[in-house]
């Protein structure tokens, strides 16, 4: 329970002081209402929004978006920027172990009447196509010299494999593949535990999700984006697997060890760190985007499996089902931006724990096809309510164009496991015409709606502070769990 | 004694272990961890060797157990029992492990939790008259 100074700036702002506690570099800033509050002040969240406040070199504010919950090291929803000029540091924890979780959104042409009489059908060749589960084992057999390219090309590589066409490329962040991966900083076992699981989707809190569009609020943007109310859209949520962990685990380790290297003293070690310049930190920017990498082409091999499956039920290409990339953008990454700190231009290591990058309109990064409208921002909720197409904003720049990245969980996992009926809760979502497969039932459980806050109170604070904007709110018809 | 229980983290899983001794903490800890991952007993086929050396016993606490995650996800090595030996006096601190388990597949066998990672968030080893305990969250 949050007993500390939580200071209203706004109806939808919130200030931890850094006066709260000695060491504090910077004030936390907590996106949030009332309502969301109350939630946000029962477990720790709050003061590791303030933890994040020592980090060197950090840069006007530790913010936090409002489905930020209690993580290790970052909250969950945690935005920090670090200087590299002035003493800045990058921290492992501040990306966490499933480097580049991210999450894409691909349209159809399809309606729902379309697909009504199809969803068993859809979600089995899914279930069939799309290797899921704990400890998940893809199709794809890879050397250690292939994963390397892997791990330079990202997305990119799936598509010279076939998976996926040039065009995929345009519309993923980075282009699917970071610059600067580094496979020699890469330790054996992160290759050993990445050769099982390129194409998988893994289990906890990633899916693969066909929904329809149930309510536009942006119409023109819509139009821009192709999108429109009844329409088909698939969701695909995972990261770079047991690559990533292996990788953050071996550079925390390290790390940890920098902290009395380099006189940095921080309340919570899990937010180790180490100066921006220095070799270990070098290193591990080289091996993370190597798993950002190896993300953006996980989520490239299962967009082609998801093509493959609504192929095998309509009986059409998925060039003709209109099967295009909307957006594919990470939630948990560190990356190297240019923004504008006291009307100078700066480039700037921006953490991103759980919080999506949200560039506004113009930004040179965007694909043409965005640049009037700004950043396509896929938030995804629940398996049982809705998720939302956002989009970015100028007004973001506050927080370094960083929006929400979900619903944000309000049960823990054993909570969910005590207080929900599996076989209640299936009932539930097919009364409301969702079906769900998992490889493992306890999966559904603890991923319950109920496990996580309203998305549509996150959303309704990310557009009211003008951090994003709606476009359009999407409700599942199937989805695949691990 | 009990080994261990379970405590609320809203997003992930934690634990609160106790031992008679550092030795006993940390293989408490180990055991704690495999229940979490899988349903299988072990058996003492091979053996493995672990030396690992941290500022503190609360760092050496958290790579022990990281190194098991490695060691079975990567290594593909399910242990079955643990003698462990842990030097605390010496500025840095060290732990020398053997290993008894079996070669075990992660990928080919069901597990049920798929383990990311062991925190350091909020790790300290507390010693009492009754012995040790540590609170540990891990990341799943």
């Amino acid at each position: 329970m949050w007993h500390g100074p939580l200071e209203k700036i706004t109806d939808y702002k919130f200030r931890i002081p850094k006066s709260y506690q000695p060491g504090m570099r910077v004030d936390g800033i907590i996106y949030a209402d009332e309502k969301l509050l109350q939630g946000i002040k029962k477990d720790k969240a709050p003061q590791q929004v303030a933890n994040v406040a020592f980090l060197p070199g950090i840069v006007n504010n530790s913010f936090a978006m409002p489905d930020i919950h209690w993580g290790y090291g970052f909250p969950i929803g945690g935005v920090a920027a670090t200087d590299p000029d002035n003493g800045g540091v990058i921290s492992p924890g501040g990306v966490g172990f499933d480097i580049n979780c991210g999450i894409r959104l691909v349209k159809t042409n399809l309606e729902e009447k379309d697909v009504k009489d199809r969803v068993t059908n859809l979600i089995n060749s899914l279930y069939q196509k799309i290797p899921s589960g704990v400890g998940s084992k893809g199709e794809l057999r890879i050397s250690k010299e292939e994963e390397k390219r892997l791990l330079v090309n990202g997305a990119g590589w799936a598509v010279r494999k076939g998976l996926g066409v040039d065009a995929d490329l345009e519309f993923c962040a980075e282009g699917g593949a970071i610059d600067g991966a580094d496979p020699d900083s890469v330790s054996d076992r992160a290759y050993e535990r990445g050769k099982h699981q390129a194409g998988t989707l893994g289990s906890g809190n990633h899916f693969v999700e066909v929904q329809v569009i149930e309510n536009i609020f942006d119409r023109e943007a819509a139009e821009k984006l192709g999108l429109f109310i009844g329409q088909i859209t698939v969701m695909i949520h995972t990261g770079s697997r047991g690559f990533g962990y292996q990788v953050c685990d071996d550079y925390v380790r390290i790390m940890v060890q920098c902290l009395s290297k380099y006189g940095i003293n921080l309340p919570d070690r899990q937010l180790a760190c180490a100066p921006i310049n220095s070799p270990e930190a070098k290193r591990y920017i080289g091996a993370m985007r190597a798993a950002a990498n190896y993300a953006w082409a996980n989520r490239q091999v299962l967009t082609h499996r998801v093509r493959e499956s609504f192929e095998r039920v309509f009986d059409k290409s998925w060039q003709t089902l209109g099967m295009d990339l909307i957006y594919d953008v990470a939630h948990n990454i560190a990356k190297f931006e240019k923004h504008v700190v006291n009307g100078k231009e700066k480039m700037l290591c921006i953490h991103r724990k759980g919080a999506t990058r949200a560039f506004g309109p113009g930004h040179p990064d965007l694909p043409l096809k965005y640049q009037e409208i700004g950043q396509p921002v896929i938030i995804p909720g629940d398996m049982g309510t809705a998720s939302y197409l956002l989009l970015g904003t100028e007004q973001a720049k506050e927080t370094f164009y960083s929006t929400c990245h979900g619903a944000g969980r309000v049960k823990s996992r054993h909570e969910a496991l005590r207080t929900v009926n599996l076989e209640t809760l299936i009932t539930e979502l097919n009364n409301k015409g969702i079906q769900v497969r998992a490889t493992g039932k306890k999966t559904i459980v603890e991923e319950a709606p109920s496990a996580y806050k309203n998305i549509d109170d996150v959303v309704d604070v990310v557009h009211k502070a003008g951090l994003s904007k709606k476009v359009c709110r999407i409700r599942p018809l199937c989805v695949l769990k691990g | 004694m009990k080994e261990y229980e379970f405590i609320e983290h809203t997003a992930d899983i934690g634990i609160r272990v106790y031992g008679k001794s550092l030795e006993d903490l940390f293989k408490n800890a180990a055991n704690a961890l495999f229940d979490i991952i899988l349903d299988y007993p072990s058996k003492q086929l091979k053996q493995k060797q672990i030396t690992l050396g941290a500022d503190t016993v609360e760092d050496l606490f958290v790579i022990w157990l990281n190194e098991l995650i490695s060691c079975f996800f990567a290594d593909k090595f399910l242990p079955a029992d643990y003698s462990i030996k842990i030097e605390d006096s010496s500025q840095r601190k060290q732990l020398r492990a053997s290993l008894c388990g079996q070669d075990f597949d992660p990928y080919e066998n069901k597990i049920n939790t798929e383990v990311k990672a062991a925190t350091y968030h909020n790790v300290k080893i507390e010693k009492s008259e009754k012995g040790y305990k540590v609170e540990v969250i891990f990341d799943v």
